[in-house]
């Protein structure tokens, strides 16, 4: 029998292990061949994140600089009370920061003809800036005054190189004549960069006054936001999968709840927004743009993301667990609590990670609830208060920067991006040192 | 603690610990229990014998009513535990699991330290006071599941890591740690090595002189070593139950005959 069967090959040779016969040959290459796809995969992907990471970074860091200029000049209160006495104050304003100008200009002995025009195209309309900080402490007139005022956006734009003497030929709003104006108060060490401070702790501005503009409104607003969410949807979430995997009754009923969370999870955002309008704003009447409402709407959106993947990761902790705890006598609850909800931690928070980060990214829905082009009053004291007050989101915030039509503001939506994605690895990092705990946790 | 005088020909005179009449259990439509009646005494070693899928484990689960957590499992009839109806509707399953343990086929220690997955049972149930009183108990469990020696020295490391045979003894103790009356043991050494297998079998011959242990497993060889009773399953019938020298040398069915001498299974 033994030799029927080896003869049955018929007369071909025995084949060498020396060589590959045709069929492993073909076998090896189209392993090889997938090889090389699954490598040029992650090569293009590799590819297009090194692009994004470095165009962030190149559009996004002017914003966190900005050019200022340096000038430091004494009002006297007769000053002050005559300016105010005028129909145009701030224009008066403007012309004792144009005098103090020159005069500062003399005292160095550089002779620049300027006139008031030029210095309004390359201060914007320093008078307004200028009053308001003697109406906040009326006590410092008369004694000498540091100001630092924001340049115009296309000042702003030379000095980061966005602004050249060619892009501005035909523009009313920067003459040629004002760069060498420019170059010589940056040579004097009065025009120059520096970094940004307002663009991160401040709040949004009006459009015409880019240099003013910050994120730091919407950071906080956002950490709300987060906060709200993570509050209510982690516990809600958590507790609707242990029920739905643990204790409900197999049936109808719950399919069709089952049916409706995976349908919910698909859902458009937006969707959320106008049901978040419709109930928490002109029905429950909360108010307007608070980062409350903002953290119920993006929780509605984020408790389906964190249910689907609370159950998946209960449902992988091994049954042979539950029956051990059940069988030396735990109840059902402590079978879950003591033993299964604990070794499904790690994926309940990778899940709920991958949710709030969702909901940080999300613009659509703080669209329709009013939590959009919004400008800060009173910042920072209306705003650290937090959840009633009026605040945007970070993703809104870059949402209208992007918007306006000063492409200083385009600066400035990258560098929120930057700001967005700064925040966002934060919290994936606190999400895997937690994770790390837990795990170690046996 | 327990009588150390009783010897094997007291098995007869022992008391019926559990009592089983009319058991039927379905699974969905399907009947896997037929009328099974049963008497298991007290301080002995009950197997259960009978080719895969007979309904041995499926009986041995319904002793401490580990298949109510099976959604579509159905069981009726009336299983008496010394005298008491386990289904009586005042019954707490969960109380009920406490005095009858149970141990599993696979291997399955928490994914704790070693002293949590013994002290687990005892802090449930409230079963001591102090500290002190916990660890002497952890101690006693583990030594009576003979495992002391081999991991005193690292009580706070994952039973997880134990051996495939210590983590059985683990469960062995985790289980004797609630002091229950009646032990459970579904196929206990089917993953293991012969070494770990003997281990577990000299074990089983100590633990029955505290409470009675009921085992199921797929070796005869097993079974003739270590019970004084056993019960032989076909196709979800009790085919024939009875003293385990006799079933062995002398069994009336025939279907008993076929199955130990290996003719079918």
């Amino acid at each position: 029998m033994t030799d029927a069967t080896l003869n049955t090959g018929g007369e071909s040779p025995r084949s060498s292990l020396l060589t590959q016969d045709a069929h492993t040959k073909r076998r090896n290459r189209a392993e090889t061949r997938f090889r090389a796809y699954g490598l040029a995969a992650i090569l293009i992907g590799l590819f297009f994140l090194i692009v994004l990471a470095v165009s962030i970074i190149r559009s996004g860091t002017p914003a966190f600089t900005r050019t200022v200029v340096d000038v430091e000049f004494t009002l006297t209160q007769t000053q002050i009370d005559e300016a105010e006495s005028q129909l145009f104050k701030t224009a008066a304003y403007s012309g004792y920061f144009i005098d103090a100008l020159k005069r500062q200009l003399d005292e160095r002995g550089m002779d620049v003809a300027f006139d008031e025009d030029a210095i309004e195209r390359i201060v914007g309309k320093p008078g307004s800036t200028i009053r308001e900080y003697y109406r906040a402490s009326p006590d410092r007139a008369g004694t000498p005054v540091a100001f630092e005022l924001a340049a115009s956006s296309r000042v702003d734009g030379y000095f980061n190189g966005r602004v050249t003497r060619d892009t501005i030929q035909d523009s009313r709003f920067l003459m040629e004549a004002d760069l060498d104006l420019v170059d010589a108060l940056a040579e004097a060490g009065i025009i120059r960069s520096s970094i940004n401070w307002t663009f991160i702790t401040g709040a949004d501005s009006g459009v015409d006054n880019p240099g003013a503009a910050g994120i730091g409104a919407s950071v906080v607003g956002s950490f709300f936001m987060m906060l709200v969410v993570l509050a209510l949807s982690l516990p809600i979430g958590v507790a609707a999968s242990i029920y739905l995997e643990e204790f409900a009754p197999q049936n109808r009923f719950t399919d069709l709840i089952e049916v409706n969370i995976s349908n919910l999870a698909a859902v458009p955002s937006i969707v959320f927004g106008i049901l978040g309008l419709a109930v928490f704003i002109q029905f429950a009447h909360l108010p307007q743009s608070a980062p409350l409402v903002g953290g119920l709407v993006l929780t509605l959106m984020t408790l389906p993301t964190i249910i689907i993947s609370t159950r998946a990761s209960l449902r992988a902790v091994p049954p042979s667990i539950r029956d051990a705890a059940l069988g030396v006598g735990a109840s059902k609850m402590q079978s879950v609590f003591h033993h299964v909800l604990p070794l499904a931690m790690p994926g309940i928070l990778t899940g709920t990670i991958i949710g709030l980060a969702q909901a940080l990214g999300e613009t659509a829905p703080l669209l329709l609830i009013g939590m959009v082009g919004f400008v800060a009053r009173g910042y920072p004291d209306g705003l650290a208060a937090g959840f009633m007050d009026p605040n945007s989101a970070m993703p809104a915030q870059i949402y209208t920067w992007a918007a306006r039509a000063d492409a200083s503001f385009y600066e400035k939506a990258w560098g929120g991006i930057i700001v967005l994605l700064v925040f966002l690895l934060t919290m994936n990092i606190l999400a895997i040192i937690l994770r790390r705990r837990f795990e170690r946790r046996w | 603690m327990y009588d150390v005088t009783r010897t094997e020909r007291d098995v007869d005179q022992a008391d019926t610990k559990i009592s089983a009449r009319n058991v039927q259990v379905y699974y969905g439509d399907t009947h896997a229990i037929k009328d099974v009646d049963v008497d298991i005494a007290d301080k002995t070693v009950t197997s259960f014998i009978g080719p895969s899928g007979c309904g041995k484990s499926t009986f041995l689960r319904c002793i401490n009513r580990m298949n109510d957590t099976i959604d579509i499992c159905r069981v009726e009839g009336e299983i008496k535990l010394d005298g008491e109806d386990i289904h009586a509707p005042s019954v707490d399953p969960v109380q009920l699991r406490a005095k009858v343990g149970m141990v599993f086929q696979k291997p399955n220690p928490f994914p704790k330290s070693i002293y949590d997955n013994v002290a687990y049972g005892p802090k449930i149930h409230g079963m001591t006071r102090s500290k002190s009183e916990l660890d002497e108990v952890v101690e006693t469990a583990l030594r009576g599941a003979g495992l002391w020696e081999e991991v005193k020295d690292r009580l706070d490391t994952p039973g997880t890591g134990l051996s495939g045979g210590q983590q059985q003894r683990l469960c062995i103790a985790r289980a004797v740690a609630t002091q229950p009356e009646v032990l459970l043991m579904d196929e206990p050494c089917s993953a293991l090595d012969p070494i770990a297998t003997a281990l577990i079998e000299d074990l089983i011959d100590g633990l029955k002189q505290q409470f009675s242990v009921v085992i199921v497993t797929h070796s005869m060889q097993q079974a003739a070593r270590i019970s004084q009773k056993t019960a032989f399953f076909h196709l979800g019938n009790l085919v024939e139950y009875g003293d385990t020298d006799t079933i062995f040398t002398n069994p009336q069915d025939e279907r008993t005959e076929n199955y130990i001498t290996g003719r079918t299974g």
